[in-house]
């Protein structure tokens, strides 16, 4: 089987493990007060679980299309996302390697 | 004796959830999708089923990767709900049926199944979007759910599920007691949530799975994931769900009721099938 299919990565165990330690901060996103602490200090929250420079940086950086290359689980980013005010539509047009409005507008032709 | 009274396979989403949370069913974009669910609701008030088996699958929010069973098995009296990271809905907890579900427990096993036994297992929107639309929310038919991974691959072929439909009847056929359950299949239908095709449906495969599901479903059990996938989407293959749903109602069906929308980013489809 092929592991990206029509431009997706299928969530293999390969990437399930590169991934594990950011996909592991973000399932704990699952409580109002594991939320509020990350929101409070997300590089601090996500050092504390053993997240990477290189994944702290792809939070910090709202980098929706980074964080799937680096083999993240797209329903572990809509916990992040759900922390941080972002929704679907725009993790999604973002990993696409667009701004919502071009998703939109995509969407409409 | 329990019997299969029939099945109904079902989209699910969050923001259907969040759509009924706020009283939206007659806004334009989703009266269709909602209206769409009266049927099925009058179907299930007329043949008054005494169980939902649900198979369907957890989004990571009652299993993480750490331990990600393969298909598990719900045997509590009480299901609570999962927070998925936007807090949790105005809903109580789902009931369970701990006799029945051990039951299956103990014939899946039998037969050469061998889910993971919870007694704990929270729902997520996976259950509890569509459930509202169907059944009031005091809940009063019980539910079993049977989750499958259909995210961390490799997943479950849709030949598997298929079978795994027959070894639900045979268990709900060996059952001593006297129920009448409608077993569920959910997820998809066709939808992809990342990558350079995000939000791409395909309603044409959609419709065309729906008709072979009804009429024809075995050359459907025998596409590969990847063809799954190459036509609905890497999220989209939940879709393989619908076949343990239809495996368990025998050769022939009668429609009771079908329906098929798009508003978000799902194709999204409901079809009601009675044996």
């Amino acid at each position: 089987m092929d592991d990206v299919i029509s431009g997706a990565y299928v969530f293999t165990g390969e990437r399930s493990a590169k991934s594990y330690a950011l996909n592991k901060m973000a399932n704990t996103l699952s409580s109002p007060g594991n939320r509020t602490a990350f929101q409070a200090d997300e590089a601090g929250y996500m050092r504390g679980l053993g997240c990477s420079q290189e994944q702290i940086g792809l939070v910090r950086d709202r980098d929706w299309k980074g964080m799937m290359e680096h083999g993240a689980s797209i329903y572990l980013l809509l916990k992040i996302g759900a922390a941080v005010g972002v929704p679907l539509p725009e993790i999604g047009a973002h990993t696409a390697g667009l701004t919502l409005a071009e998703y939109h507008a995509r969407k409409a032709n | 004796m329990a019997t299969v009274i029939g099945g109904i396979g079902t989209s699910h989403a969050p923001t259907i959830g969040v759509a009924w949370d706020r009283g939206q069913q007659n806004e334009p974009m989703w009266q269709p999708l909602f209206s769409g669910y009266v049927p099925a609701r009058q179907w299930l008030e007329e043949v008054r089923p005494d169980l939902f088996l649900i198979v369907y699958n957890d989004h990571v929010n009652q299993f993480f990767f750490d331990s990600y069973p393969t298909f598990a098995l719900g045997v509590g009296a009480m299901h609570a709900q999962a927070d998925e990271g936007w807090g949790k809905r105005p809903l109580p907890d789902l009931p369970g049926d701990p006799d029945f579900a051990w039951h299956l427990a103990r014939s899946l096993v039998a037969d050469e199944f061998d889910p993971t036994i919870c007694q704990e297992m929270s729902l997520d929107h996976g259950v509890l979007s569509f459930l509202p639309l169907l059944t009031d929310t005091n809940w009063k038919v019980p539910v079993v759910p049977l989750a499958v991974n259909v995210i961390q691959h490799p997943i479950p072929t849709a030949r598997r599920l298929y079978r795994l439909g027959a070894a639900l009847r045979h268990a709900i056929e060996t059952y001593p007691k006297d129920r009448r359950i409608v077993v569920f299949g959910t997820g998809g239908l066709t939808h992809q949530l990342h990558g350079a095709k995000f939000g791409t449906k395909n309603a044409a495969w959609d419709n065309e799975f729906m008709d072979r599901l009804e009429t024809d479903p075995v050359p459907l059990s025998e596409l590969s994931i990847q063809e799954y996938m190459e036509r609905g989407g890497t999220e989209g293959v939940e879709m393989i769900m619908w076949l343990a749903m239809r495996g368990a109602l025998g050769k022939s069906v009668r429609r009771v009721h079908r329906n098929y929308t798009a508003p978000m980013t799902t194709g999204y489809g409901l079809l009601v099938l009675e044996t």
